[in-house]
C-alpha cells in the first residue's frame, strides 16, 4: 500500500490521525493546524488585548507547558503585543511538586519567560503540610481544593497581572458539562463554559485587589489528545505524570462517559462543549444574549479546578452516595405534600453558591411560541464579595477564609468537610464499589 | 434484575397496605405485588390529569396517539391505559379519550426491529383501542410538502421517481457511522409518528419513556450537539413539531417498568420485544456502538444504585428554557427543532475547526441545526461521510 499524503498538503506523508476528526495530517501540518485553532478561538473570542500583561497557570503538566509554548509562537507569530509570564503555585506538599516545579524552571529558560513560584504558606500562611498536620489527613482534600481555587487569582494580584490564562482543555470542559447535568447543577454548567470568567466588582479601586482578575482558557477546543500529540511532536519538556488520586465519583463518572463518546463518535466532545454553550443560555437568569460567549464572563469564583494534590480520605462516591441519600429523602418529603429546597452545595459540600434548586416538579405549563420567558425567570443569583478577602463567594465570609480562620483557631476539624465523607462506612464501601463500576463501563476499542 | 430484590425480603410486610409480604423494595419501600402495581398505576395516570372524563365533551371523544416500539415502557404504557380507560367506563359509562395505537414497522432497517406480529397479539390482548400501522419509510410521502427533509436527501434518491421505500435505505447507506444511522432512524421514526397523529387527528402524542430513558436523552442528545433542543424534547406540552407530547411515565424508573411487566396479570412479556442477543453483542463493538447505547448502558448502571440521580437530570433539564420562537424562527430540515440566529450547520462558533472549509452556503441551505450536520454531514451526497 502506497503511502497516504497529508489531507491539508497533499505533499508530505501522512503520519498523525487527527484526533478531532480522524483526518490524516503530517506532522508539520497537524502542528500548523493546532495552533491556528488556538489562535483563531483566541481571535474569535477577543481573549487578549495589546499591552496587556498575562499570567499562565503554570503547573509543568502538558496543558500548560502546551498553553505556554503555543501561546509564545502565536504572540510572536501574529503580533498580539502581549506580556506573558508564568505562574506556579507550592501547595507545600513534600516531593509532591519538586519534579513539576523543576519542569516549570526549565520551561521558563526554555521561552525566556519571567517565573513566579508562590506557595500556599505565602498566599495563606499554612503550607499543606501543615494543614494535614493540623486537621489530619481526612478531608484535607476540601482545603487543597478550596484554597488552590484562589490561589492563581491572588498571586496574580500580587504581580499586578489583570488576566491569568489556564490549560483547561476541551475534554475538561466536556466533563463538567456532563458531570453538572449529573449533578443538577445548571448555574455551575452555565459559567463553566464561558471561554471567559470573571470576578465581576468594577467598583473595588485597589489595583492589588484579586476581585478583578479576568481568567480565559486558550485551550478550551483543543482536545486532550490533540494536546499529548503537539508536546510530542514539538518535543515540549513537560512533567507527566497521572494525578494519582481518583477525581470525585461525578468527575471520575463523567470522564469516563467522554472517553467512550470520544471512541464512538470523536466529534463528540467538541459536540458536548458546543451543547454546554447553547445550554448556557437557557438556563433560568442567564443574560439570554450572551450565553457562554459574552466577553465579559460570567462569574469565576466557582470555577472547578480538576485533581488535587493529596486526597486522602476521600470515599470515592461517597459524593454521589450523599447526593442520593439527600434526593431520597426530599423525593419522600415532596410526596409527603412538603415543600422542600435544597442547594447542590449541601449535598456536595464543594458547590458553596450555586443556586437552589427547588426539588418540586415544576411543570413547563408555559412552552408557547408567544410566551415571553422573561416573566417566568427567577432573581439573578447573588454574588457577593468576601467580607475578609474581597473574593467573590456567595457567603459573606468566602470558604477559603471560613477555612483559615479554622487553622488559625487551631480547630482540628471543619463542618466543610462533612460532604466527603458518607454517612456509614458499609454504605460507603458499596457505594465506592458501584461507582469503581461506573467508572469500568468501557467498551472495547477497535 | 427487577427492583430490588433484597434477601429476606419475604419476611417483610408491604409498607403501604401492611398486610401482605412484600416483593420488592421500591426506592426504599417494601411493597407488596398490589401495591407495587397500584404505585405504578398512581404515578402514570396523575400524569393523564387532562384526560379525565369531565374534560371531554360526551359528543366528541378526544383521540391520543400511543407510539408501540414494544418495548418494556410502552407495552407497560398500554398495559397501564387500557386498566385506566376501563375504569374510566365503569365509573362514569364513557372514557376521557380514546387511544390509536401505532406501530412503526421499520423491518430491514436499523439492528433487529420488533416483528409486525406483535401487533396483532396486542391487539387480540387490548380489543377496545384502534389499532394501525406504517412503514417508516412512508416518512417521505407524508411530509411531501415539506421539501426541506426531502432535500436532507443524497441527490440520487431525492428524485421524484423514486418510490419512498428506496429512498430510505440509500439515505441511511449514505451515512458513516451507528450512531449517525441510529439518530437519523429516531428522528424520522418521530416526525412519522407526528404527521400520523395529525393525520388521524389526534390532539396529542403519549409517549411511553421512562424517566431514566428521559435521562438517558437528555445526556445524549448533548453529547450529539443538540443541548439546545432539551427543553423541546422532554418537556410535557406543545411540542416544537405542533402537537401536544405528554410522558406519563415520566416518573417511572426502567427498572421498575422491568418490574411491572412481570407483575402485571397476565404477564406483559409475550407482547415485549428482546432485541436478539447478537444485536447486542455486535453493538458492544465500537464500531457498531451508538451514543445512544452507551447513555443506555450508563444510566442502566446509575439507575442500580443512584435512582434519585437519575431523575434529578430530568428535572435539571426540565429547569432550562425555551427560547421564545415566532412562526418566523426556522427550523432544521431533519429534526425540526427551532434554531435560533440562524445557528446552522458546524461552522461559525468558537469551536470552528480550521478545516478550511468556510460556512458553506450548501450547509446553510440544507438548514440542518448542530447535532443533524454532524450526522449527516454535507458530504453524504456523494458517499464520502467523515
Ligand atoms: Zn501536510
Ligand atoms: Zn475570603
Ligand atoms: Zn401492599
Ligand atoms: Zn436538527
Amino acid at each position: 500500500m502506497p503511502p497516504t499524503p497529508c489531507a491539508l498538503c497533499k505533499t508530505n506523508r501522512a503520519l498523525i490521525v487527527r484526533p478531532k476528526d480522524h483526518s490524516k495530517l503530517c506532522k508539520a501540518c497537524f502542528i500548523q493546524v493546532f495552533e491556528t485553532e488556538i489562535h483563531h478561538t483566541i481571535t474569535a473570542n477577543k481573549l487578549f488585548h495589546r499591552g496587556e500583561k498575562i499570567a499562565m497557570g503554570a503547573s509543568g503538566g502538558k496543558d500548560s507547558t502546551v498553553l505556554a509554548s503555543v501561546l509564545k509562537t502565536l504572540n510572536e507569530r501574529h503580533d498580539y503585543g502581549v506580556e506573558l509570564i508564568l505562574l506556579s503555585i507550592d501547595e507545600g506538599i513534600k516531593g509532591y511538586r519538586d519534579d513539576s516545579l523543576e519542569t516549570v524552571k526549565r520551561n521558563a529558560q526554555q521561552y525566556k519567560m519571567p517565573l513566579t513560584i508562590l506557595g500556599y504558606d505565602e498566599l495563606y500562611g499554612w503550607t499543606m503540610d501543615q494543614v494535614v498536620e493540623q486537621v489530619g489527613k481526612k478531608g484535607n482534600c476540601t482545603y487543597c481544593g478550596v484554597f488552590r481555587r484562589q490561589a492563581l487569582d491572588r498571586g496574580a494580584a500580587r504581580l499586578g497581572v489583570k488576566h491569568v490564562v489556564t490549560g483547561h482543555n476541551a475534554d475538561d470542559i466536556a466533563e463538567t458539562v456532563l458531570m453538572n447535568l449529573l449533578r443538577g447543577d445548571l448555574p455551575r454548567l452555565s459559567r463553566t463554559t464561558s471561554i471567559v470568567t470573571s470576578t465581576p466588582s468594577a467598583a473595588s479601586s485597589d489595583p492589588k485587589s484579586h476581585t478583578n482578575i479576568k481568567r480565559s482558557k486558550p485551550l478550551k477546543y483543543a482536545y486532550e489528545k490533540e494536546i499529548v500529540l503537539y508536546a510530542h511532536h514539538k518535543s515540549l519538556d513537560y512533567f507527566s505524570t497521572e494525578c494519582i488520586y481518583s477525581p470525585e465519583a461525578f468527575r471520575g463518572s463523567a470522564r469516563a462517559l467522554i472517553k467512550n463518546l470520544e471512541r464512538v463518535r470523536p466529534s463528540a466532545i467538541l459536540d458536548v462543549v458546543r451543547s454546554g454553550e447553547d445550554m448556557a443560555k437557557l438556563v433560568p437568569g442567564s443574560d439570554d444574549s450572551c450565553g457562554g460567549n459574552c466577553a465579559n464572563g460570567a462569574p469565576a469564583a466557582e470555577e472547578e479546578e480538576g485533581g488535587c494534590g493529596s486526597s486522602n480520605g476521600r470515599t470515592a462516591g461517597g459524593e454521589m452516595a450523599n447526593m442520593e441519600q439527600q434526593l431520597a429523602q426530599n423525593e419522600l418529603a415532596t410526596e409527603n405534600g412538603l415543600e422542600v429546597e435544597i442547594t447542590a452545595g449541601a449535598i456536595s459540600g464543594q458547590s458553596h453558591s450555586s443556586g437552589t434548586t427547588p426539588l418540586r416538579n415544576r411543570e413547563k405549563k408555559t412552552k408557547n411560541k408567544s410566551e415571553a420567558v422573561a416573566s417566568r425567570k427567577p432573581p439573578k443569583q447573588v454574588m457577593g464579595k468576601c467580607s475578609r478577602c474581597g473574593y467573590l463567594s456567595s457567603q459573606e465570609v468566602c470558604k477559603a477564609c471560613v477555612l483559615l480562620e479554622g487553622l488559625n483557631k487551631n480547630r482540628p476539624k471543619n463542618a466543610i468537610q462533612v460532604g466527603y465523607e458518607a454517612q456509614d462506612t458499609d454504605n460507603a464501601d458499596s457505594m465506592a464499589t458501584a461507582t469503581s463500576r461506573l467508572r469500568n463501563v468501557q467498551i472495547q476499542a477497535d | 434484575m427487577p427492583g430490588k430484590h433484597v434477601s429476606g425480603i419475604a419476611e417483610q410486610t408491604c409498607r403501604r397496605c401492611k398486610e401482605n409480604s412484600a416483593v420488592l423494595v421500591v426506592r426504599t419501600e417494601p411493597l407488596c405485588r398490589d401495591c407495587f402495581v397500584k404505585y405504578v398505576h398512581t404515578k402514570a395516570i396523575k400524569r393523564m390529569e387532562s384526560f379525565r372524563v369531565r374534560n371531554s365533551a360526551p359528543d366528541q371523544q378526544r383521540k391520543i396517539l400511543l407510539p408501540i416500539s414494544f418495548g418494556v415502557s410502552s407495552v407497560s404504557l398500554l398495559n397501564i391505559l387500557d386498566h385506566h380507560l376501563k375504569t374510566q367506563k365503569s365509573k362514569t359509562g364513557r372514557t376521557g379519550f380514546a387511544l390509536v395505537v401505532l406501530f412503526v414497522d421499520a423491518t430491514g432497517v436499523g439492528r433487529s426491529p420488533p416483528d409486525k406480529a406483535l401487533l396483532d397479539l396486542a391487539k387480540e390482548r387490548f380489543p377496545e383501542h384502534e389499532y394501525t400501522s406504517i412503514p417508516l419509510h412512508e416518512v417521505f410521502d407524508l411530509v411531501s410538502e415539506d421539501t426541506s427533509l426531502l432535500e436532507i436527501l443524497p441527490t440520487i434518491s431525492s428524485n421524484k421517481s423514486l418510490p419512498s421505500s428506496e429512498r430510505l435505505p440509500v439515505l441511511l447507506n449514505s451515512l458513516a457511522s451507528a450512531t449517525a444511522r441510529a439518530d437519523v432512524i429516531t428522528i424520522l421514526r418521530t416526525r412519522l409518528i407526528v404527521e400520523q397523529a395529525k393525520k388521524l387527528e389526534c390532539e396529542g402524542i403519549l409517549w411511553g419513556d421512562s424517566t431514566t430513558k428521559l435521562a438517558e436523552k437528555t445526556l445524549a442528545e448533548t453529547a450529539k450537539g443538540r443541548g439546545f433542543s432539551l427543553p423541546w424534547q422532554i418537556a410535557d406540552g406543545e411540542s416544537h413539531l405542533g402537537i401536544a407530547f405528554n410522558y406519563p411515565l415520566r416518573d417511572l424508573l426502567k427498572k421498575e417498568l422491568v418490574a411491572y411487566v412481570d407483575m402485571a396479570d397476565p404477564s406483559l412479556s409475550p407482547l415485549v420485544h428482546e432485541p436478539s442477543k447478537t444485536a447486542n453483542q455486535l453493538s458492544m463493538s465500537s464500531k457498531n456502538t451508538t451514543i445512544d447505547d452507551l447513555m443506555t448502558q450508563y444510566f442502566e448502571s446509575v439507575e442500580a444504585n443512584f435512582p434519585s440521580i437519575v431523575s434529578n437530570v430530568v428535572r435539571t433539564s426540565g429547569k432550562l428554557e425555551v427560547t421564545p420562537i415566532s412562526t418566523s424562527t426556522p427550523h432544521c430540515s431533519l429534526c425540526s427543532n427551532p434554531v435560533t440566529d440562524g445557528r446552522f450547520g458546524i461552522h461559525g462558533w468558537g469551536g470552528d475547526q480550521e478545516d478550511g472549509l468556510v460556512p458553506s452556503l450548501t450547509e446553510r441551505s440544507k438548514g440542518l441545526c448542530y447535532g443533524c450536520t454532524r450526522s449527516i454531514p454535507r458530504q453524504s451526497a456523494n458517499g464520502d461521510g467523515a
